[in-house]
């Protein structure tokens, strides 16, 4: 049956439609303003799509999932949370944007903005891809869009440097997951995640069990990449640190967000059949391979962070290691896997977020990057020390905070399915982040302050931190309200396939 | 109104937030507005609340689940009943007078807003205690209460008495509620909730072996005498007269002290099931009332005496609930809050006239410059010394009917024994402070208007709460409606009861009247023929001093003990997994070379050795 492009409902792509005509839109207005023009209404343009965008993707929950442009595409409830999710991100990643073009940072102001939209925009295709096509395409608007993003600061070496390793060390898992799809291609004869699962079971049952396992773990190597979980977590330093604040905020909050999507997209949709397979042998393999991922992130992001003086660089590891903390209910097919992982996920983009907006902050004060910016600030600017100590409270995850139900959550996952080890591990490794995380504390509370006089922060900064803040301490007193509502989502959507989106035959 | 009763704690909260922030922008003035305008608010709410309970409405439960483990049900709500609508009432009147007395008190010290702040948030504590529907909300404003009192107390952290104080009343409180904190657990694993009710139906259904109640019961009853300042556990309170006078009429006197008696009250049920528990209640209570009471014959510091006085009474309350008298313990409770306020509130006005002088020995003649004082201060001391009509003659006789009643003549022979003693050093301290020739030095200074009216006020239910019981037991009715708790003992009490007490109390005040006021018997010829008698109480039995010896010193040597085991075999292991994870991060970082090709090779080895390791042994096996 021929399907004509108008036959299709457009308007549940509205979010994304929105983002790409916005980005579209700015690169022509960039184009007509003057050189020495101030920019800054470019920010204001793209915050306003992206709000609208949000209002559009919150409006549509609850609504059956719907497929479109062949297939390729569906807007289901999983999509739309992480959609939710990378929406607010980068509105408050562009909120405070703006200070950090205003003291002439970021040169190339318009293509800073319409990048993060672009690479917003791949973030979400991400989410809502049915096919392996659209994923990559997806996933390769997402990069390269960071590449450029990680090296706008195009003057200084150590942003240039970051770009470079980004580009090529994102080349090479790219080539991985491609290789990985070319052999899901091979064994199933089609691109759609659905069909292609049922026709890997199939293949499975027919002695092609290697090559499954092969294309998993091809693919495993580019997810674990995107996610930054060890042993593919190398470059997530040099480019943590070399990028410009806003833009590693992004990284760690907005891209990783995406890549855990299409992580549990691609795993539970394209590979459900191994959690079916009667001998669960497929299973347990599945599981030690994401399990051994997520330890070695906890083991490696915690204890090499412990060596870390530089404050982008200590939060990098910080990621490294929840990475491996969200890593974990996937891994363990958890009774609350869609659950606890969104609302670690939120959690950990509440107070990353917050994190790094006052690590601007500092580092743009004290001149330096080095955590010593942070001594006395407790003096110097109470309220916004105050605000650091929560993030970092949440971030250790100790009690009333969202970080603390985030990981007690995962725990239960872990408990219930009976993975000892890993609970083990990420306990142990949670008491060795106290160390690095208070000692930011301690320089802020018990050290003197080099400068002097007050730290001045931006409105646009004080209301993300603000929000971030008040996000996390509430998630952390009504964590039960944050998983009703999770609960009420539709997930099981997101792991059967459906022909029912189509519009009627004329 | 009952359903907006959950808004009572959240005004002093909002006080507390803006207090806090604008610690350095608010000038005194805002700070005492702001303060007294929330404690206001809660206080009309909470008479709203009281009011709608008068005209008996249901008992209400509002509550969420906060979390959700498995089966359980973690939830928190506020609940009202007769005997926490009386409750918020009087934390919220006390509260609202100790805020605008505050303002007079602390003028000029520097630090009011925090002052205030601090104030604030002990009432939003206090008051979320109070309505708390389960043990585990009740622990944590448990906690919260302990703090308040610790901060305020150490409030001129300058003085290193204060300080002193301060950390004593925290650790020593904290002794109490390790048992509360066991008793929560002991609970909960045996009844599988931590809400009142559920526990007492599981308690009455006998789903919970005897000796366990009992356990639990008493246990609770550790937490009680931690706050209410029972023996042992009583040295902290009399210290912690260090903190700001308003500070203490407020958590020292009227309100956080009293928590005890109203936890072992709210849970009471469990009392009830157990013999030994209520025994121990008992004992415990009456102990405390004659031992304190004893120690504040011979006490110099007015706050000091007032502070022997409170622990004394916080006793009696204790013995009449022992003594299955819930109603006379809780309206002993509310009699007490009103008069003893006002006490502290008098003696902190004595205390502005002089200039900070306390000691009673340096003061006297008062009556002439200050009679307004002088009246309330006496209204005070005839409330607590029981004399009729007074507020306190009609509690203490229903503590003491229900001793009798219970068949404990013995607790009932200490308590009126405590009357006596109760009267005559109350009575002494009036005496002292009021009439005769003034022995201190300096003038004497006017007290702000902003303090007398609170008293004032206070004065009004010192003198006439009593009538709520009398001629018709309205109050004990009310508050045993619907709980299946007896309103008042079995039996009728006998007549010469009341006429026993008032005499023990008459004897008291004629005593003091006779040594300090004319005279005739003057102090020295008691105290020469017992020298030992009077350094033991002078020196309060030395349970310091013991606590000091016998205690502190041995966990001092524990101490030494455990710091060196610390040192070498604790810390050498700690020492060792830190080494551990040092040097797993220094490989981490040493691979963290710069190089692109290394970071590329690290992730493939990675990934070769992840499908060898994890399909090896399947594939080729």
């Amino acid at each position: 049956m021929e399907k004509y492009l108008l036959d299709y409902n457009w308007t549940v792509m509205a979010p994304e439609l929105i983002i790409a005509g916005a980005a579209a839109l700015l690169s022509i207005i960039d184009l007509l303003m003057k050189e020495k023009q101030d920019k800054r209404v470019l920010a204001s343009l793209g915050f306003v799509a992206v709000l609208g965008a949000l209002y559009f993707t919150v409006s549509r929950f609850g609504q059956q999932p719907y497929e479109i442009l062949g297939d390729t595409y569906r807007i289901d409830d999983f999509g739309l949370v992480f959609k939710t999710l990378l929406l607010t991100g980068t509105a408050l990643v562009l909120a405070v944007s703006l200070q950090e073009a205003k003291r002439k940072e970021i040169t190339a102001q318009g293509e800073y903005y319409y990048l993060l939209l672009t690479a917003l925009l791949g973030g979400m295709i991400l989410t809502s891809s049915a096919d392996l096509i659209t994923l990559f395409v997806g996933l390769e608007l997402l990069s390269i869009s960071s590449y450029i993003l990680a090296g706008i600061r195009k003057r200084r070496t150590d942003s240039n440097e970051a770009a470079w390793k980004y580009v090529v060390l994102g080349g090479v898992s790219s080539a991985f997951i491609l290789y990985g799809m070319s052999f899901v291609y091979g064994l199933a004869g089609t691109t759609n995640l659905y069909t292609a699962q049922e026709r890997m079971a199939e293949a499975m049952g027919n002695g092609m069990e290697s090559f499954v396992y092969l294309s998993l773990f091809l693919m495993l190597f580019g997810f674990g990449f995107k996610v930054a979980s060890a042993p593919f977590h190398m470059w997530v330093p040099d480019v943590y640190q070399g990028a410009p604040t806003p833009v590693t905020t992004f990284l760690a909050v907005v891209s990783k967000t995406a890549a855990f999507a299409l992580m549990i997209r691609v795993i539970l949709g394209g590979y459900l059949f191994l959690f079916n397979s009667r001998t669960a042998e497929g299973l347990e393999l599945l599981t030690t391979a994401l399990l051994v991922l997520a330890g070695l992130s906890m083991v490696i992001g915690n204890t090499v962070a412990l060596r870390q003086f530089n404050n982008k660089r200590l939060m990098a590891y910080s990621s490294i290691a929840h990475a491996g903390y969200t890593l974990v209910p996937l891994a363990t097919l958890g009774p609350m896997l869609f659950e606890s992982t969104v609302y670690y996920l939120t959690a950990y983009l509440l107070m990353t977020l917050g994190a790094f907006t006052v690590i601007g902050i500092v580092e743009r004060n004290a001149g330096t990057g080095d955590i010593s910016a942070f001594a006395g600030l407790s003096r110097r600017s109470p309220l916004t020390a105050a605000a650091m100590t929560i993030f970092l409270i949440s971030l250790s995850g100790i009690p009333v905070t969202a970080g603390f139900f985030g990981k007690f959550y995962i725990l239960i996952n872990a408990v219930a399915t009976q993975h000892f080890w890993i609970a083990a591990i990420m306990l142990a490794t949670t008491v060795v982040s106290y160390f690095y995380y208070f000692g930011i504390v301690r320089m802020m509370y018990f050290r003197p302050p080099v400068l002097e006089g007050k730290v001045k922060v931006p409105p646009a900064s004080a209301l993300v931190i603000a929000v971030a803040m008040i996000g996390t301490v509430v998630l952390g007193i009504t964590p039960q309200w944050a998983l009703e509502q999770l609960g009420e989502v539709n997930w099981a959507a997101a792991l059967s396939p459906l022909n029912g989106g189509a519009p009627p035959a004329q | 109104m009952l359903e907006n009763a959950w808004t009572i704690p959240l005004f002093p909260l909002v006080a507390f937030f803006l207090l806090l922030f604008g610690r350095k922008s608010w000038g005194e003035k805002a700070a005492a507005w702001v303060g007294s305008l929330a404690a206001f608010a809660s206080l009309a709410v909470s008479a709203g609340v009281l009011a709608e309970r008068l005209s008996g409405a249901e008992n209400s439960l509002l509550s969420f689940s906060w979390l959700t483990l498995g089966e359980t049900v973690i939830r928190f709500g506020i609940e009202v009943d007769p005997l926490n609508a009386l409750m918020l009432l009087i934390v919220s009147l006390i509260s609202f007078l100790v805020h605008v007395y505050s303002y007079g008190y602390m003028k000029g010290d520097g630090r009011v807003p925090v002052f205030y702040a601090y104030l604030s948030l002990f009432t939003f504590s206090m008051l979320g205690l109070v309505v708390s529907a389960n043990l585990l909300q009740l622990y944590i404003f448990w906690e919260l209460v302990g703090v308040c009192s610790f901060l305020l107390i150490g409030f001129w952290y300058f003085k290193p008495e204060a300080k002193q104080a301060a950390k004593k009343a925290f650790v020593v409180t904290r002794i109490g509620d390790i048992g509360l904190f066991l008793a929560l657990l002991l609970a909960f694993w045996y009844t599988g909730s931590l809400e009142l009710g559920p526990i007492f139906a599981a308690v009455e259904a006998g789903q919970v072996p005897a000796e366990m109640v009992t356990l639990i019961a008493v246990l609770i009853f550790v937490g009680a005498i931690g706050k209410s300042g029972q023996f042992p556990l009583h040295t902290w309170l009399p210290d912690a007269m260090e903190g700001p006078t308003p500070v203490s009429a407020l958590i020292h006197a009227a309100t956080m002290v009293a928590a005890g008696v109203y936890l072992v009250a709210r849970t009471f049920p469990l009392f009830e099931a157990s013999p030994v528990a209520l025994d121990t209640v008992a004992y415990v209570g009456a102990f405390t009332a004659i031992f304190a009471a004893s120690i504040g014959l011979v006490q110099n510091d007015i706050k000091r005496v007032l502070a022997y006085s409170t622990v004394s009474q916080l006793g009696y309350m204790m013995l009449a609930l022992g003594s299955a008298g819930y109603a006379a313990g809780a309206f002993h409770l509310m009699t007490h809050a009103f008069f003893k306020a006002l006490l502290f509130l008098a003696a902190g006005a004595v205390i502005v006239a002089l200039h900070h002088q306390q000691d009673i020995r340096k003061m006297g003649g008062l009556w002439s410059t200050h009679p307004g004082i002088g009246w309330l201060f006496l209204i005070g001391c005839l409330a607590i010394s029981g004399i009729p009509p007074f507020s306190g003659f009609f509690s203490k006789d229903e503590v003491l009917a229900s001793a009798w009643m219970d068949g404990r003549p013995g607790v009932f022979a200490v308590g009126v024994v405590a009357a006596f003693f109760t009267a005559f050093y109350m009575f002494r301290l009036f005496f002292l402070v009021f009439t005769g020739s003034f022995r201190g030095e300096g003038n004497r200074g006017s007290v702000p208007k902003s303090m007398l009216w609170p008293m004032g006020i206070l004065a009004v239910p010192a003198v006439a709460a009593g009538f709520v019981e009398y001629p018709t037991p309205f109050f004990s009715r009310w508050l045993t409606e619907g709980t299946g708790l007896a309103a008042e003992a079995g039996g009728t009490v006998p007549l010469w009861l009341p006429v026993l007490a008032t005499l023990a109390s008459l004897a008291g005040v004629a005593l003091a009247w006779a040594m300090y006021v004319k005279r005739v018997l003057p102090a020295d010829d008691l105290t020469k023929p017992i020298p030992w008698g009077y350094r033991l109480l002078k020196n309060k039995y030395f349970i310091d001093e013991i606590y000091a010896k016998g205690v502190v010193l041995p966990y001092r040597w524990l101490g030494a003990f455990l710091r060196g085991f610390d040192r070498f075999v604790v810390s050498g292991l700690v020492r060792f997994s830190a080494g551990i994870f040092r040097t797993v991060g220094r490989i981490g970082s040493a691979i963290q070379n710069g190089q692109a090709q290394t970071y590329a090779l690290v992730s493939l080895v990675g990934l070769v050795l992840l499908i060898i390791g994890l399909t090896a042994g399947r594939l080729f096996g």
